[in-house]
């Protein structure tokens, strides 16, 4: 089972253009979908989420045409999305299960059964009976997971659900998509690098409702070897070496500016050089120093370079 | 299952809510005190038990409005709950249908509506079964009633309203938007109701476009007599089924709409508004995305720096600060609330006060002029027509919705931790509620000048408009908008915080009605006014501002609790708030709040002392306990002997200004029985200061009693038969104080009005007892007819109560005023400043005397030798010519007809009031002032109506004045009925045929609007409609039949038998004998229907066919249907065999009266049931039928005539 996202495109009525003619192929598995907020990321999750009608364009999941057959993706998707509420006044195990029937588990013992393994899949087993007003936002994004994963769904989109959780929830999270990423595939869209690298087998770049690249996380870093050189500098240095330099990324690092730039070959004095992550990657595609396209096994049009 | 999982839990979810008991326990208690106390004189004055199928019935309605608020919750969470607490991205993609998600909410909405709806009729039970003090007037219990008034009554309207507030909910995305459904289905009601059935007259229409269902009840409460009222179940009626279809119907198409509709889709917040600023302002290029926000763990990097350069600005936070920060709210929450439904609702209600403005000026289908008095007296009662009820909706919806806004948006944190105080939040926000009141107010006024300057009246009068729109209404709503504004604070639910606010509004509004009182405990409320253009907002005013000033104190301390209490911060339990209200509390605040509560004592105080001390002093108790007390204690001297007063002497002083009337007087009493009289009882009226009785012989003063009014005197030497006695007295009558409703206005600066009221009387006052079966029983007072039969004997000689007198007074009153009393002006002077005038009778006059001050101008003009002058208020003077010619026209006529009037003056005088009513004292004729507004020129028929009614007002100088009616059933019909034959006789003298029967038919028209046909025969009259028409329209049908010429002799024959006053008084079967009289045998029968006998025909024309024939002629086939039937008072018809004579009429093409032209008129003998008429005429017939006329009693008089259908000829 896979998804085909073809020439993907819509405009909002302010103007906004939040897609340009997408076109991606995501296979089982982990798909890290990176972008700055802005990017159009959001839109394309509520697009195939059955949300939101895009202009043009079409989706596929295995033989579902998405667009048209609206209820039986949602039969098989699990959606947790960017921004969400819940009914204050309901404790969790009422919402759970009602929405386990609305997920079409209808038979009772099953469906408390289910329920109950969710529940303690996300740690939420010990206050499933207090009312979800009270949560804090990490309780409520739990309990989000909770939904989307009800039915053993086969495709699973999750946007930016790292966001607002402290580190060890963040690593139990991404623990159990993990986990999830073997039997279904799972849109993770996100703007926190480390979650794709830890996570995703595949990933893409979007920007400004256009995919800048789309690459296998590994192979886009090894593509940088011996491009990315680093250096400390002074504040008051910067305006000059950033006129001088490719400057893809400034950081402080214990109160001093570091500066990672692209180049081909040493730059300047001062520079040395870094073994590049999957941040550099990022920046440099956004900035258009790189915009590289890496042909995955299956045929798939290339990413558009800026 | 999907439907019914989510319909289980909506209603499981509902159901733990505390708010949704609350609204059950809310109906149920206003079930039960309506059914119990609040509907009680309703149900006294009709007859008909408290419980009876159609009180429950009523009840059920009235619950049903409110209910609105209750079931706009339910509807509300049930439909946009997942988009307000941002849930639906998780619902929306779960793998539900439409059908099942709507299906499945509404379903739980209704049930949930459903359920509470059986409050009322459990509220009704509990009433029946704890009636309290009414345990009298509950009757059988039937279960079928309450049955029937829940499944066909409340059931459906709380469907047609969830339907729609829940439709409305799901398609705006927003819960309160069900509240735009409710008010449309409360408004659609009311208007039905109250404009197009009531005041345009179409019933039928109106019972169709009333979704619940007011418009029927308040039919059936008119065309029900007692007996249906109490035995027939209100719901499986025709009318109400189809009204049920109807709505169900719109119901299930809405909800089809919005399936329709909905879709399982993002909702983009706000994307229309936000578009217009971010149209263009595309992220610039290279330098988007910078600064990211990264997740709480990786260092603050950033792909490229870019160094931060923040202008520097000063910041002051001074009191002007704060002035500008409450201004900035004050303009950002107006611009909310015109930008959203506020807007709207005033262009609404600006186009409703132009749309029904105009229909406002007519009474009875006779149009008036617009004047501003009369118009902001419609734009200001809020019980009438209920259309002004969209103003508190607004401002109870608006209270919430700004209180709410930050915490709604999300942005509650936000704003509580900016640098503002609370007191610059709440005081913007009330500003910019202010703002909106305003400029409803100045819409409204602008509308109502442009209805003004349409019906071409242009005396705009903007200062009064002000006054009474900016000064006194502004002042009621920005009062109530600061209780809004409090309620909301302080409850921490927006809609159990809107119920409360419309409940607290409600007991202000129609407090008098529902029982209660105005007072210093009932926010808001005032004593009441009135304007009158000859009286102003005299003496209405003072009491008025007092009262404001004293609630302006308590909004202030309101206010403060408001700053206290206001939501900041997370904390929503009431310690927490309670702490932070005890932080709030400064010194400044606590100096405020001194102030205040110093305020309130003392307006309150002086409130206080003006109604309970000053007033208490002189006024006349309140109630009827004083009536049956009276009555249990002296209604045993009824029968003893008393002297009648043959001659009124009287000093009056008018001091208008100070509003205080003393009266010096005399009375000269002679015994006109037959034994000595012993003792004299006198009446002393309550409300005034009676002092200084005195006798011109010796007497002593036996007993007296203040409290009731009555004291007895024994008279040293009994007074022997034929023997006469002066009394004296001296009266004052002072409006220190004022009582805390229903002012006295009969002493003001300018329109002083006043009767014999004050003056005593002598003898025991049978007019003071109380009146009503029902009322007597609760006193425990034996039952005592109404009305006397005609033959009883005392009441045929009884002239007590208005013997007649001579009469003299010096009247004095302010030296710019004209005092009119009864008599011939003898003379006028001035004497220290004042005005004074002595009048004397000519002739004897009847004791029915009142006195007038005001500063009249006056037209004068004569008839023979009577001198005719009208006192009006300058600036109403449109109708006075009219009213001069038809005291001469009617003098003229009534001279020649029936006799000489007896004075040698008769006067019209103007007095303040917004009615057209109009009374006949002996010389003098009062009429209101809204009489002078009737503007005869735009009547569509060409009616004056002015001058027909001063016709039969001077007709009363005979028919009541001359011949006086016995005090038995069936009285009126000789002074009342008479007076408007009288009346029309000099119309048609006048005027012509053609517009006398205008004036007729205008009085048909009465039919029309629902009347139950139950009631006594016209010899046994009982109430105003037989005496105002009905009587009059039989009189006019047989004129018709009988002839003038001899209706007249029979109606001089009666005057000159009986108008002399002497006894036996006459009654209406002296009438009938004169008529019997003059009414040939065949048509005997007729009178005897008309007047022995509650007689309907139901007359109707089937078919017309017409052939031409060969001579030219035309022969005209009627087929006609009749039936007779005599209604009894319980509304039992029997059907009576017709044989009578009825009039057939085939008319011409020209013209569409049936009066004009006929080619055939004349007498058929038609009996009951089908029958086929054949006659011949010359030319071509358009229209037949039978009595073309409407001269008999026949309720459908539309189906009398027919189109006329031609035959081809053979």
């Amino acid at each position: 089972m896979e998804l085909q996202i073809r020439k993907l495109a819509k405009t909002y009525s302010n103007g906004v253009q939040a897609l340009k003619d997408i076109t991606l192929t995501i296979p089982q598995g982990m798909y890290g979908l990176l972008g700055p907020n802005g990017a159009g990321k959001s839109t394309l999750m509520r697009t195939i989420a059955t949300l939101q009608d895009p202009d043009a364009g079409s989706i596929h999941l295995g033989d579902i045409d998405v667009l048209a057959e609206r209820e039986r993706v949602r039969e098989t998707l699990g959606y947790l999305p960017q921004e969400f509420g819940v009914y204050p006044k309901s404790s969790a195990v009422e919402l759970l299960n009602h929405f386990a029937v609305l997920k079409g588990i209808t038979a009772r013992g099953e469906r408390r059964e289910v329920v109950d393994v969710l529940l303690r899949q996300v740690n939420l087993y010990d206050v499933r009976k207090k009312n979800l007003g009270g949560y804090s936002g990490g309780m409520r994004q739990r309990f989000g997971v909770a939904v989307a994963l009800l039915g053993d769904p086969k495709l699973i989109i999750v946007d930016e659900p790292t966001a607002g959780l402290d580190p060890a929830e963040r690593v139990r999270f991404l623990n159990l998509l993990s986990e999830i990423g073997q039997i279904a595939v799972v849109i993770l869209s996100t703007h926190i690098v480390e979650d794709v690298s830890e996570l995703c087998s595949r990933m893409a770049i979007i920007d400004r409702g256009e995919i800048l690249l789309e690459a296998e996380p590994l192979a886009a870093v090894a593509e940088l070897r011996g491009r990315i050189w680093r250096r400390v500098v002074e504040k008051a240095e910067l305006p000059e070496i950033e006129r001088a330099h490719a400057v893809i990324s400034t950081k402080l690092l214990a109160g001093r500016t570091v500066v990672r730039a692209y180049s081909d070959a040493q730059p300047s004095n001062g520079f040395e050089p870094a073994e590049p992550d999957l941040e550099d990657v990022y920046f440099s595609t956004l900035t258009g120093l790189a915009g590289l396209a890496t042909p995955t096994s299956q045929a798939t049009v290339p990413g558009v370079a800026r | 299952m999907k439907l019914w999982e989510t319909f289980r839990f909506e209603v499981v979810y509902q159901l733990h809510r505390v708010s949704t008991w609350f609204y059950f326990v809310f109906l149920l208690g206003v079930a039960f005190l309506m059914a119990r106390d609040v509907f009680v004189a309703e149900a006294q004055e009709g007859n008909y038990f408290l419980n009876a199928p159609f009180a429950v019935a009523q009840v059920t309605l009235v619950a049903c409005i409110l209910s609105l608020l209750a079931l706009a919750a339910l509807a509300g969470g049930a439909a946009a709950r997942d988009v307000e607490t941002r849930m639906h991205p998780l619902l929306y993609t779960s793998p539900i249908s439409k059908a099942a998600y709507l299906g499945g909410r509404f379903l739980a909405a209704f049930s949930l509506g459903a359920l509470i709806m059986t409050a009322v009729p459990a509220g009704l039970i509990a009433a029946a079964l704890l009636p309290g003090s009414h345990a009298d007037l509950i009757g059988p219990f039937r279960p079928a009633a309450y049955l029937s008034a829940y499944f066909l009554l409340a059931l459906p309207n709380a469907f047609v309203a969830i339907a729609l507030m829940f439709s409305a909910a799901v398609l705006a995305r927003r819960g309160v938007a069900s509240y735009l459904g409710g008010a449309f289905v409360f408004f659609s009601s009311v208007v039905s109701w109250q404009v197009v059935a009531v005041l345009l007259g179409h019933w039928g229409v109106a019972k169709l476009t009333d979704p619940l269902g007011l418009t029927l009840i308040n039919e059936l409460s008119k065309v029900w007599t007692p007996s249906q009222k109490n035995t027939l179940i209100v719901g499986p009626q025709m009318s109400i089924l189809s009204n049920r279809l109807v709505w169900v119907g719109v119901g299930l198409g809405v909800l089809g709409l919005t399936y329709l509709r909905f879709r399982f889709a993002h909702v983009a917040a706000d994307s229309r508004r936000l578009g217009r600023k971010r149209a263009g302002a595309r992220l610039p290029a290279a330098d988007a995305a910078k600064a990211e926000p990264t997740s709480g763990g990786s260092n603050a990097a950033s792909a490229r720096v870019t160094p931060l350069a923040v202008p520097q600005v000063q910041r002051t936070f001074g009191f002007a600060t704060r002035m500008r920060q409450t201004l900035a709210v004050a303009r950002e929450s107006f611009r909310v609330i015109m930008k959203g439904w506020g807007g709207f609702a005033l262009a609404g209600l600006g186009g409703l006060v132009v749309l029904i403005g105009p229909f406002l000026f007519q009474d009875e289908g006779f149009p008036q002029i617009p004047t501003t008095g009369q118009f902001v007296g419609f734009l200001e009662q809020p019980g009438e027509h209920g259309m002004w009820l969209v103003v508190p909706l607004l401002i109870v919806y608006y209270a919430g919705e700004l209180v709410w806004r930050e915490r709604d948006a999300r942005l509650g944190e936000i704003a509580g931790a900016a640098p503002v105080p609370v007191w610059v939040s709440f005081a913007g926000k009330f500003a910019g509620l202010a703002l909106m009141l305003v400029a409803v107010q100045a819409v409204v006024m602008a509308a109502a000048i442009v209805v003004q300057a349409r019906m071409g009246y242009y005396k705009f009068e903007v200062g009064l408009y002000a006054r009474i729109l900016f000064g006194i209404r502004l002042t009621d709503y920005l009062l109530f908008a600061l209780l809004a504004f409090v309620v909301h604070v302080v409850v921490d639910q927006k809609y159990v915080g809107h119920l409360i606010a419309v409940i607290a509004y409600l007991l202000v509004a129609f407090g008098p009605q529902l029982g209660i009182e105005p007072g210093l405990l009932v926010y808001g409320s005032d004593p009441g006014w009135t304007y009158s253009d000859m009286r102003g907002l005299e003496p209405f005013i003072g009491p008025l501002l007092l009262f404001k000033f004293y609630w302006a104190a308590w909004a202030l301390l309101l206010a403060i609790a408001a700053k206290l209490l206001w939501p900041r911060g997370t904390e929503r339990g009431v310690g927490p708030r309670l702490r932070v209200a005890g932080r709030r509390l400064t010194r400044r605040t606590v100096a405020t709040a001194v102030v205040a509560v110093a305020l309130v004592m003392t307006f309150g105080g002086v409130i206080i002392y003006n109604t309970k001390v000053l007033y208490a002093r002189h006024a006349a108790p309140s109630g009827d306990e004083w009536r049956a007390e009276y009555e249990r204690r002296y209604e045993r001297y009824a029968g003893v002997p008393r002297p009648r007063t043959t001659a009124i002497n009287l000093n009056v002083e008018i001091y208008p200004r100070r509003r205080v009337v003393e009266i010096r007087g005399t009375y000269d009493l002679v015994n006109k029985t037959e034994a000595a009289i012993k003792s004299v009882h006198l009446t002393t009226a309550l409300g005034v200061e009676t002092r200084t009785v005195g006798f011109d012989r010796a007497a002593t003063l036996l007993m007296v009693d203040e409290n009731l009014g009555h004291r007895i005197y024994t008279l040293e030497t009994p007074l022997q038969p034929g023997d006469s006695l002066k009394l004296n007295f001296e009266i004052r009558f002072d409006s220190r104080g004022f009582p805390i409703s229903d002012i006295d206005a009969s002493v003001v600066p300018n329109g002083t009005f006043f009767g014999a009221e004050w003056l005593p009387g002598v003898g025991y006052q049978r007019g003071r007892e109380v009146r009503g079966d029902g009322e007597r029983k609760r006193f425990g007072l034996p039952p005592r007819p109404e009305v006397l039969a005609q033959d009883d004997p005392v009441a045929l000689m009884d002239v007590a109560w208005l013997e007649p007198i001579k009469f003299e007074a010096i009247v004095g009153t302010d030296a710019g005023q004209t005092a009119i009393a009864p008599g011939a002006l003898r003379r006028t002077w001035v004497q220290d400043g004042r005005r004074y005038f002595h009048y004397a009778t000519d002739a004897p006059i009847l004791n029915n005397i009142a006195f007038f001050s005001a500063a009249y101008a006056v037209r004068e003009a004569r008839w023979n030798d009577v001198e005719i002058q009208i006192f009006y208020h300058p600036g109403h003077a449109l109708n006075v010519e009219r009213m001069i010619r038809s005291v001469q026209a009617s003098l003229d006529y009534l001279t020649r007809r029936l006799g000489p009037y007896p004075y040698h003056q008769i006067r019209l005088v103007e007095y303040p009031g917004d009615r057209r009513s109009l009374y006949a004292h002996p010389i003098n004729i009062r009429y209101m002032e809204g009489f002078s507004f009737i503007n005869p020129e735009a009547e569509p028929r060409g009616i004056d109506l002015p001058f027909a009614t001063v016709a039969h007002e001077v007709s009363h100088q005979w028919w009541g004045n001359q011949l006086v009616p016995a005090p038995v059933v069936g009285a009126p019909m000789l002074n009342e009925t008479l007076a408007w034959y009288s009346a029309l006789e000099i119309v048609e003298a006048s005027y012509g045929r053609e517009h006398r029967n205008q004036l007729v038919g205008a009085m048909r028209a009465s039919y029309l609007s629902p009347r139950a046909r139950a009631g006594s025969p016209l010899l046994r009259a009982t109430d105003r409609f037989q005496w105002y028409r009905k009587g009059v329209i039989a009189l006019c049908a047989l004129r018709e039949y009988v002839g003038a010429e001899r209706m007249d002799t029979a109606l001089r024959h009666l005057f000159e038998r009986h108008g002399s006053r002497t006894p036996p008084l006459p009654t209406t079967l002296d009438l009938y004998k004169e008529l019997q009289a003059v009414t040939p045998d065949e048509l005997r029968y007729l009178l005897a229907d008309l007047f022995e006998a509650n007689t309907y025909w139901e007359l109707s024309t089937k078919d017309v066919e017409a052939e031409r024939l060969a001579t030219g002629e035309w022969r005209v086939t009627l087929e006609v249907h009749a039936r007779k039937v005599v209604v009894d008072e319980e509304g039992v018809e029997t059907e009576v065999p017709m044989d009578d004579l009825v009039e057939v009429g085939v008319f011409g093409a020209a013209g569409d009266e049936p009066t004009s032209k006929p080619l055939y008129l004349r007498m058929h003998r038609i009996r009951s049931g089908e029958q086929r008429i054949t006659l011949t005429v010359m030319g071509e017939p358009a229209r037949a039928g039978i009595d073309p006329r409407n001269l008999l009693i026949d309720v459908e008089a539309g189906d009398n005539l027919a189109k006329v259908t031609s035959r081809p000829a053979p």
